[in-house]
């Protein structure tokens, strides 16, 4: 299984080898070599014939020394070996041929690959490639097939990096026991860790760019050469990832041969990557004119610009971001052009956000994604929520509004709701509330619900695949007062009516609290709700949404609602950050990073309910992450056999805790036992010996 | 001289008889005020075994009163218990605060008891359940890596 | 266990030492006094006078005739237990931050500091266990740190070495008859995030105990200087001490004052820690003081043990039943 903590030669994990690309080695002269790689196996009689079509092809970038196209035969089979050795005038095109033509299609069933021969003989170098020639992919299939190799750990255990000081270490959680090391390596990243949306890859960040890692080796799967790069977002399905830094991209005049970016970045703030193929797709400038242009967006716990700017569609078919008050831009992928080669024109649009699934298709209609935007109201028109079909750009339902100061968009992971929190004033424009406006997507016509607030909702969230909410709603901040003001939690359920989602009803209203954070479990149900990033308060309040218990009478009105309301247990964290749900919603991590303040560092693990398993303090603490894990492979229909037999399961399953537990406790006997021989023995041996002295 | 006499005594006569008369009216006059001071007497008496009944009954009612008052406090604080335990309600008499209070706390120490309980079940469901569906998805593991 | 506070000091405690019996109890703290006080229930039996800077340490000799102390003055003193008066003073260059009388009294250590180009040194003084007598004005031997200065120091068994834990994390054995560098051992953290803040001997002195910065303490075998068991806490340690009767160490530290931010106490993890010596595990916390804890002794006898504050207090425990009746269920096993 996975390796233990390994300091191997991996230890060092800059971009040494890139820099050393970045040195010219005329000396060599093989800079101008390329491999081809992929080209149809042919009989020697036909090989003048492919080697003319090949050079044809080549040429495109740039000029093929005459005679150039080496294409060996096998001894045996008097074929050639589908490679090929090709000599350019000028290392800059044979750099150009593999940017540019690694990947096309020779013919219908050949698709070429071209990488410098430099570089396969650095990697022959390397030892990583013993033979002087084999398949020159660096990303063999083989490979590829164990970066889903955690999901396999036979105790449904998750892991979780942690970085702290200048280690980073990614650990198998054990509850109240010791985490469990897979891989703890120092200086892994320069800035931060994250993990791709399904767990695969771990991104570490560095001055000369992003690096992912995975696999149960933990090598190095990717890296995207994007100097002082401070922000990474990935795609939902993990095929795309974009990188931003603050700094505009500057290409030299003259870039040294191997240096990875071309003269089109120059000036990009972000860049769209392949990550299959590590190939840039295309990159951007910021569209603020460089105001975050200053070093404190160094770490994701202080970023200031509103992360991700490009939003990425369900099914990584499009992303897209906002040109302020002009237009939405969607780009298609992998082409990265535009959608219908222009953006989609909304004056004033504020702000936008996908539905973070397709819509179930109904009917005939092809399910499409879909997005919402809003924009303010401007030339005597009122403020509107947009709900829009992609591609066909239909706009399937829009929501006038009045006295508005802000939206922002709260889609429930399923797409089933849209929340839009409208802050609003009043006339005077002396006081603010706000009101909820909710679109129940996937009912006819699009029916929309409202709760109005007398208060400002500060926090708001949906429960993870539910039809239940939470916000915290605060009066406004009095002018100069040292304190914040008191918050109230509101738990909201639908009606419980025989077909379809009831309206949403109130469950409980807490009040006079000091609360201002939500997290629901990955899961749906379990709800901790926090004080975070507070001087005088670190509430930590564990509540169950479905109570087995005796039925709690919900606040308003004499209806049943579906959600019956318990506060599991409440505890504090001294000094609080960051709260972390592990992806089985089993665990929760409670943290104190270093990059917030520097009193307490570490973290704490509790149970669903509140229990706190262990406590450890680490000094420099910056980051805890768990694991994402994709969705499950297990089909509705497996999962409920699975349901329906939890019985069957339940009994192996304790049977296997109870003869583990005798085990552990055996051993700490015999262990305990152990230690008190050997040391009375030692003392028996010492005294006599004192004695004799 | 013998009217003399006679008139002489017929003047005793009836000197002696007009005493006799006014005696007798006198003593008929003292007794007539004895009764009347016995029967005033008697009605005092009355009037106050009566006030003294009356306070008698007052004292009950306010009793009563009071008793059913504590009644319906304590009923209300074991209704607040939400009845658990089965109480005579007739036997009130025999608890007092303080063991209502008892019974509370012990009352709430079953909750939080009970409560963990469920919630311990809870706990163990939802990590059988990660476990189990671990189980079946490891078996097809290997078909989505060839994917 | 209910504590008796002496309260006598004005500034942080640096030392705390019982006499041999176990009825005296001697303390030093910043404000230039040294304090005696009977254990038992805590009364100050007397002070006495005449260090002009912080004490750093204490030590008295087995018959609790002399008592010797170490201060910011640059000087040694030692002095007559019953009457308080001064006997000798040695002057030095520097502080002196340990003194330990051997096992029979005969032999007094001292570590100095390094500072203003002096470097630390252990010196080693000959003592005339009698109030009456002349002690002599020169020490046996001095042995120079040149590479890390040494900041604690104790006796082995039969005065046969000398054992110094450094600023560094390391740990030296000496012979103690001629000061010989024998060994050394990288005991902590390397650096002076590991240096040792506390040694102290057991009983029969044929092993000690350490406390580190680096949050960790360690057993050590005198002989051969094999770390035999490793304590980890989550704060920096200033002192340990063995239990006699129970198998027991008790560890004291805490954030040190700049390092805390807050004023919380329990920000601090401002208690004496109980671990289990033979199976490393922690069993218990005693809490009450206000600042780090700097200083840990245990009665001789084992009933009881005392800690200093910097927050200028000194506790005295004496241990009750539920102490003496702990056990692992495989001691009461092979008992």
């Amino acid at each position: 299984m996975a390796p233990h903590s390994s300091f191997d030669d991996d230890e060092d994990i800059d971009f040494s080898d890139l820099r050393e690309q970045f040195e010219v080695r005329l000396d060599e002269g093989l800079d101008a070599f390329v491999v081809v790689d992929g080209c149809p196996v042919v009989p020697e009689e036909n090989r003048g014939k492919l080697i003319k079509f090949l050079s044809k092809k080549l040429s495109e970038v740039g000029k093929i020394k005459a005679d150039s196209v080496t294409m060996p035969l096998n001894a045996e089979t008097n074929k050639t070996e589908g490679y090929a050795f090709v000599e350019y005038e000028t290392p800059e095109q044979a750099l150009a041929a593999c940017k540019q033509l690694s990947g096309i299609p020779l013919d219908r069933k050949h698709t070429i690959a071209i990488n410098k021969l430099t570089d396969i003989e650095h990697f022959g170098r390397e030892g990583r490639i013993k033979e002087e020639y084999v398949e020159p992919e660096i990303e063999p299939y083989v490979e590829r097939e164990h970066f889903r190799s955690w999901l396999s750990e036979p105790n449904a255990r998750d892991q979780f990096v942690m970085y702290r000081g200048e280690s980073v270490g990614v650990f198998w959680n054990r509850k109240k026991d010791q985490p469990e090391p897979v891989v703890d390596r120092q200086h892994w990243t320069e800035s931060f860790v994250q993990w791709s949306p399904q767990g695969t890859y771990l991104t570490s960040v560095h001055a000369q760019g992003v690096q992912l890692w995975g696999g149960p080796s933990w090598k190095r799967v990717m890296r995207f050469a994007h100097p002082a790069a401070n922000l990474v977002d990935f795609s939902p399905n993990e095929n795309y990832i974009v990188t931003w830094s603050n700094r505009p991209i500057s290409i030299p005049e003259n870039p040294p041969p191997g240096f990875p970016l071309s003269a089109d970045e120059d000036g990009k703030n972000f860049i769209v990557w392949d990550i299959k193929t590590g190939n840039l797709l295309r990159s951007f400038t910021s569209l603020e004119a460089a105001n975050d242009a200053d070093e404190g967006v160094k770490a994701l716990g202080r970023k200031k610009i509103n992360w991700p700017v490009f939003k990425w569609s369900s099914d990584d078919k499009y992303v897209a971001r906002v040109l302020p008050g002009q237009a939405i831009q969607i780009y298609e992928t992998p082409s990265m052009m535009l959608l219908g080669k222009k953006a989609v024109k909304v004056e004033g649009v504020v702000d936008f956000e996908w539905s973070p699934s397709i819509p179930e298709g109904k009917g005939k209609s092809k399910p499409e994604q879909m997005l919402t935007y809003w924009t303010p109201e401007m030339n005597n028109q009122t403020a509107r929520v947009t709900l829009m079909n992609i591609p066909s750009q239909t706009i399937v339902r829009t929501r006038n509004l009045v006295n508005v100061s802000d939206c922002k968009l709260h889609w429930q992971s399923e797409g089933k709701y849209l929340c839009v929190k409208v802050d609003r004033h009043t006339k005077t424009k002396k006081s603010t509330f706000t009101s909820l406006e909710f679109f129940r997507v996937k009912e006819k016509n699009i029916p929309v619900e409202i709760v109005e607030l007398k208060q400002t909702v500060i926090n708001f969230a949906w429960e993870p695949k539910g039809d239940r909410f939470v916000f915290i709603t605060t009066d406004e901040a009095v002018q100069g007062a040292t304190v914040a003001p008191k918050t109230n939690i509101a738990f909201y359920a639908p009606e419980k009516i025989k077909n379809g989602v009831g309206e949403f009803c109130l469950v409980k209203t807490v009040e006079k609290k000091n609360s201002n954070a939500i997290y629901w479990s990955p899961k749906g149900r379990f709800v901790l709700i926090a004080t975070v990033h507070s001087q005088q308060s670190f509430d930590l309040e564990f509540w169950d949404c479905e109570f087995e218990g005796e039925k709690q009478k919900p606040e308003t009105k004499n209806k049943e609602v579906a959600a019956n309301l318990m506060l599991m247990g409440a505890s504090e964290h001294y000094g609080v950050t960051d709260v972390e749900w592990d992806p089985t919603g089993r665990y929760v991590a409670t943290s104190v990073s270093m990059w917030r303040h520097t009193m307490e560092n570490g973290y704490h693990l509790w149970d669903f309910k509140g229990t706190l398993l262990r406590e450890e303090h680490i000094d420099r603490f910056k980051q805890l992450l768990w694991r994402p894990r994709p969705p499950t492979m297990l089909s509705k229909e497996e999962q409920k056999t699975i349901r329906k037999n939890l019985r069957e399961y339940s009994r192996q399953f304790d049977e296997e805790d109870t003869f583990e537990a005798e085990t552990a406790n055996r051993e700490v006997v015999e262990a305990r036992k152990r230690q008190l021989d050997e040391w009375r023995a030692w003392r028996e041996r010492v005294e006599k010996d004192l004695k004799a002295q | 001289k013998e009217h003399e006499e006679a008139l002489a005594r017929r003047t005793i006569i009836e000197k002696k008889k007009e005493a006799a008369e006014s005696a007798l009216l006198k003593k008929e006059k003292e007794e007539a005020q004895q009764r009347m001071i016995r029967a005033e007497e008697a009605r005092a008496a009355e009037a106050a075994r009566v006030a003294e009944q009356q306070k008698k009954r007052e004292l009950e009612r306010l009793r009563q009163e009071q008793e059913k008052i504590r009644k319906e406090e304590l009923k209300k604080q074991l209704d607040e218990l939400s009845l658990d335990t089965k109480i005579d309600v007739e036997n009130l008499e025999d608890l007092d605060s303080n063991q209502l209070r008892a019974m509370k706390l012990a009352q709430l120490e079953k909750e939080k008891r009970e409560m963990a309980d469920k919630l311990r079940i809870t706990g163990k469901r939802i990590d059988h359940l990660e476990r189990a569906y671990r189980r079946e998805e490891v078996k097809i593991l290997p078909q989505d890596l060839e994917r | 266990m209910r504590p008796i506070l002496l309260q006598g000091h004005e500034r942080s405690l640096t030392q705390i030492k019982y006499n041999k019996d176990g009825d005296l109890l001697f303390s030093t703290a910043k404000d230039h006094v040294i304090c005696a006080w009977y254990s038992v229930n805590g009364e100050r039996l007397g002070t006495y006078h005449g260090h002009q800077g912080a004490l750093w340490t204490v030590d008295i000799d087995p018959t609790s005739t002399l008592l010797a102390t170490g201060a910011a003055d640059n000087t040694i003193k030692i002095w007559d237990v019953k009457t308080g008066k001064s006997l000798k003073t040695w002057d030095f260059p520097t502080a002196v931050k340990r003194v330990e009388f051997s096992e029979d009294g005969t032999l007094l250590l001292a570590v100095t500091e390094a500072r203003m180009g002096f470097l630390g040194t252990l010196v080693v003084f000959p003592i005339i266990v009698d109030v009456e007598a002349q002690q002599a004005d020169a020490p046996l031997f001095t042995i120079t740190f040149r590479e890390s200065k040494a900041t604690v120091a104790a006796w082995s068994y039969l005065n046969k070495y000398i054992i110094t834990g450094h600023e560094d994390g390391s740990v030296s054995q000496y012979d103690g008859k001629s000061g010989e560098l024998i060994q050394d051992i990288q005991a902590h953290e390397i650096g002076t995030a590991g240096q040792i803040t506390d040694i102290q001997m057991a009983p029969d002195r044929t092993y000690f105990v350490t406390a580190s910065k680096d949050k960790t303490a360690k057993i050590i075998d005198v002989d051969n200087l094999k770390v035999l068991k490793t304590f980890v806490t989550d704060t920096p340690l200033n002192t340990a001490a063995l239990t006699p009767k129970k198998d027991f160490v008790i560890l004291g530290g805490g954030q040190e004052a700049r390092d805390v931010t807050t004023t919380s106490q329990r920000q601090g993890k401002f208690e004496a820690r109980f671990y289990h010596k033979i199976f490393e595990d922690e069993i218990g916390r005693v809490r009450g003081h206000f600042g780090p804890l700097n200083t840990i002794a245990v009665h001789p006898q084992g009933t009881g043990y005392a800690s200093g504050g910097e927050d200028g207090y000194v506790r005295v425990h004496h241990f009750d039943k539920p102490y003496f009746d702990f056990t692992y269920e495989v001691e009461r096993m092979k008992a």
